[in-house]
């Protein structure tokens, strides 16, 4: 490993966004890491899908920055910060219901505007990855069925294969895991870490602690807008201060 | 019998088109436009004008007709499509209010209600095409070449994005689309082959005017589509042939005093999209599948 | 002083335009629904206030009593009957769009071959106008059409302000879950809306009768007008739409000042297509976050 010093993938300063005088992001600043798992945990409200917006683009902040490997992101499209390398899940998928699963990803991988694509050996190339990547979240024989179609778990790894095909480096995983079965889990992790080692950024917003201390290599605390804490599952998850707050236990 | 078939045949034929093209739009990207009447039109003056003062070979005004019907649907989409899919309705709308007074007005060009008349027949290769049994071959042809363009294009690449913004804007977004870039040159295709029907048009009546490019007759086609079944290859067919229809198979009906024949037509199809929209959303053609997931 | 005229006239059109348009708002803001079907209700409490005042001979509060009736049953049984059960299925926005637009389409048909197509009006002894300024016309019923918006209107603020279903409504449009905490139905709320939108319209009708008069196709035009002006005055403003309402109906009539009568209606969509294009939210709306 180099010990030249590199911008970090994902770098936060003081991110605001109020809604009249409510606060949503309170003068948030964070980097993201390399080669780890972070993950955005908090009370519900607090603002993590929000602040998932704001780096993606659909939400312009009120203020503060944010730069993907030292280049700033604020201003850009959603269509845009995704050609950048940002790729994300969707807390209720929003997978492309009447496609069908090979289509989903498929087009996840074609995002030229023109009326053409790379014809010839790249086509061939897509249709590969493709068939590869539905093999590796185990849905090689619901190829052909529409999204609509498929079952609770079967869509959950069709949103994650379709932030693997877009070939992002870093991904922000809105609740990926949540209410799948213990088999499903381990495999949903595998691929994750697979990810990880291979180079991607990945930040998961999540619920289930079990998931996050088993997942995390860093935890990010919000709460209602503010960054409370930063540190490792355990340290984070042990603070009895956070935990009250998580479960809102906190007085009003 | 035949020629009241052959002209059957021509009139549906130049509706199917303007179905076809309809769904492209609706179906499969999604958005919903009330100014389809208005690109039929644009196609229709701009035949009938070059072809009184230019030429009347289909080589001319064809590529005339759809590159006017293509300029002006952009400049319609660039700035509605910014916005929500429910405001394009609304600008949409104006756009079709707006250009029914311009095709009244703009008397130079359209006649204004008076309208053009005695557009010379289309001319293909040097030989005018005025029979009307040769002219229903080229409608067919021209129908087979739309159906043609427009199943290709949603099959490649281009057809996944507009079904992926379809489905889901923010997703779509999220995937690196630009939906605005997307969704403006999905106006275009649409809006330049429905001019491919207001140039058969033209040539065929050797007559226009602002009448059949209204707000009744951009309606009456999204009825087609709706009650064929957005989305779906047959569904504009069978929409167009059913609708195309209606006016005779209610002038067999003798206990309805024939003013009243348009308006008969017009309760059934509105009674008709209410009832599917509430039992068989996807049309006749597309069954139970939603309209729009 | 045709100036000075036409600004009298646009603020009467202003008026109704401004009921008709809060109308709207009011049920699309809080029900999402996009009911085309507006103008249908117009054109059905215009028709009733006909029979009953010009046709069958009654007072003219007895006719906008029965006028009134006819609007709201309208309004709701196209909830209950139309809009409801496409909901159950998650019917989307243009589901309902398109449902609506075939019920305005079976309305304005029907009512055409009932009562023909061509213009009828209801004269009063308040339609006759005096002239209060050289050149300038004004009939006592453009004052009553004035003051009945405000009454109107004022009524509306106080309803949605102050008591509880009120406040619902508004909140309805928000957050569906909260209105259900409190023990109230989103089902029935979103009746009450489309009750009390198409009630908003009667006056308007009446009026519009007794003034230029009524045909089946006006409907058309109310719905265009009140749909512009909810998207100018912003989605989700009633204050915006009656604003946005009353500008449409000055700028419809101020244009005649240079424009052909023809160009009139293409002023208002101008109108919308610049908001459109500047300020989709409008004057007032709520931005929406995604």
């Amino acid at each position: 490993m180099s010990t030249v010093p590199v911008e970090p993938p994902l770098r936060v300063r003081g991110l605001r966004k109020a809604f009249g005088g409510l606060r949503v992001t309170d003068d948030v600043s964070f980097d993201l890491a390399a080669g780890i798992v972070t993950t955005l945990v908090g009370p519900n409200g607090a603002g993590k899908t929000t602040l998932f917006n704001q780096i993606t683009g659909e939400l312009a902040p009120d203020g503060g920055s944010i730069a993907l490997h030292g280049q700033a992101l604020l201003g850009l499209a959603p269509w845009q910060v995704a050609r950048r390398g940002v790729a994300r899940s969707f807390q209720d998928l929003r997978l492309f219901g009447q496609m069908t699963a090979h289509d989903n990803l498929l087009t996840a991988m074609e995002p030229a505007t023109g009326l053409w694509q790379p014809g010839g050996a790249a086509r061939q190339e897509r249709r590969e990855r493709v068939a590869q990547l539905l093999e590796a979240t185990g849905l090689a024989a619901q190829a052909q069925a529409r999204a609509v179609d498929l079952s609770y778990a079967q869509r959950k790894f069709l949103s994650l294969a379709r932030v693997m095909a877009s070939r992002a480096r870093l991904w922000l995983l809105d609740e990926p895991a949540s209410g799948l079965d213990r088999g499903s889990y381990e495999r949903f992790v595998a691929l994750v870490r697979g990810a990880v080692r291979g180079g991607v950024t990945v930040c998961l917003i999540e619920h289930n602690l079990d998931i996050v201390a088993d997942l995390s290599d860093r935890v990010l605390f919000l709460d209602r807008g503010r960054l409370l804490a930063e540190g490792t599952p355990q340290a984070v998850m042990g603070d009895p201060a956070l935990a009250a707050i998580y479960f809102g236990e906190r007085a009003a | 019998m035949l020629a009241y078939l052959i002209n059957l045949g021509v009139l549906v034929g130049i509706n199917a088109v303007l179905a076809v093209t309809l769904n492209f739009v609706m179906g499969y990207a999604g958005i919903y436009s009330i100014a389809h009447a208005v690109f039929f039109g644009v196609g229709a003056y701009t035949a009938a004008f070059v072809a009184l003062h230019l030429s009347a070979s289909l080589f001319v005004t064809l590529p005339l007709a759809m590159l006017l019907a293509a300029a002006v649907s952009v400049a319609l989409a660039l700035p509605a499509l910014r916005v929500r899919g429910e405001y394009f309705v609304a600008a949409s709308l104006g756009l079709q209010v707006i250009a029914v007074t311009v095709f009244s007005e703009w008397k130079s060009v359209t006649g204004g209600i008076g309208g053009v008349t005695g557009i010379p027949p289309a001319e293909l290769f040097g030989r005018a095409v005025a029979a009307p049994a040769h002219f229903l071959v080229l409608t067919l042809a021209c129908l087979g070449a739309v159906i043609a363009a427009t199943t290709l294009l949603l099959r490649s690449a281009f057809g996944r994005s507009l079904q992926a913004l379809r489905d889901s804007e923010s997703a779509a977004q999220a995937a690196g689309k630009n939906v605005a870039a997307i969704k403006t040159l999905a106006v275009a295709v649409s809006a330049s082959l429905a001019a491919v029907a207001g140039v058969l048009y033209a040539h065929y009546i050797a007559f226009v005017n602002v009448e059949s490019f209204t707000l009744d007759t951009s309606v009456l086609l999204m009825a087609m589509v709706i009650i064929g079944g957005t989305g779906t290859l047959l569904g504009p067919l069978v929409g167009a042939l059913l609708l195309m229809l209606l006016p005779s198979l209610f002038s067999f009906m003798s206990f309805l005093p024939p003013t009243e024949i348009s308006a008969v037509q017009q309760i059934a199809y509105g009674a008709t999209m209410v009832l599917l929209m509430i039992f068989r959303p996807g049309g006749l053609v597309g069954g139970n599948a939603r309209a729009r997931s | 002083m045709l100036l000075l005229q036409l600004l009298v006239n646009g603020l009467q059109t202003g008026a109704l335009y401004a009921l008709t348009a809060a109308g709207f708002s009011l049920i699309f803001g809080t029900t999402r629904v996009f009911h085309l079907a507006h103008g249908s209700a117009f054109v059905i409490a215009a028709y009733v206030f006909y029979s009953l005042a010009a046709r069958a001979g009654a007072h003219w509060s007895l006719a906008l009593l029965g006028a009134a009736a006819a609007a709201v049953l309208f309004g709701v049984l196209l909830d209950r009957v139309v809009y409801a059960p496409i909901r159950r299925h998650e019917g989307s926005f243009f589901t309902l769009f398109i449902a609506s637009l075939g019920s305005a389409i079976v309305v304005q048909n029907v009512v055409g071959i009932a009562f023909g197509r061509s213009v009828v009006t209801v004269s009063t002894p308040l339609s006759r106008s005096a002239e209060v300024l050289p050149g300038v016309f004004v009939a006592p019923l453009a004052g009553v059409a004035i003051g009945c918006a405000l009454v109107c209107f004022w009524l509306l603020q106080h309803f949605l302000g102050t008591t509880q279903r009120g406040v619902a409504l508004r909140a309805l449009a928000e957050n569906a879950q909260l209105v259900r905490a409190y023990g109230l139905h989103p089902a029935r709320l979103s009746t009450l809306a489309f009750a009390l939108g198409s009630l908003l319209v009667v006056p308007a009708a009446a009026l519009t009768v007794a003034t230029s008069g009524a045909n089946p196709a006006m409907g058309n035009h109310v719905m265009l007008i009140s749909l512009a002006a909810t998207i100018v005055g912003g989605v989700g403003s009633l204050r915006g739409a009656a604003c946005a309402g009353l500008l449409l109906g000055m700028a419809e009539n101020l244009a005649l000042w240079r424009l052909e009568p023809q160009w009139s209606e293409a002023v208002t969509f101008v109108v919308l297509l610049g908001f459109i294009l500047v300020r989709p939210t409008g004057f007032f709306g709520r931005a929406h976050a995604h």
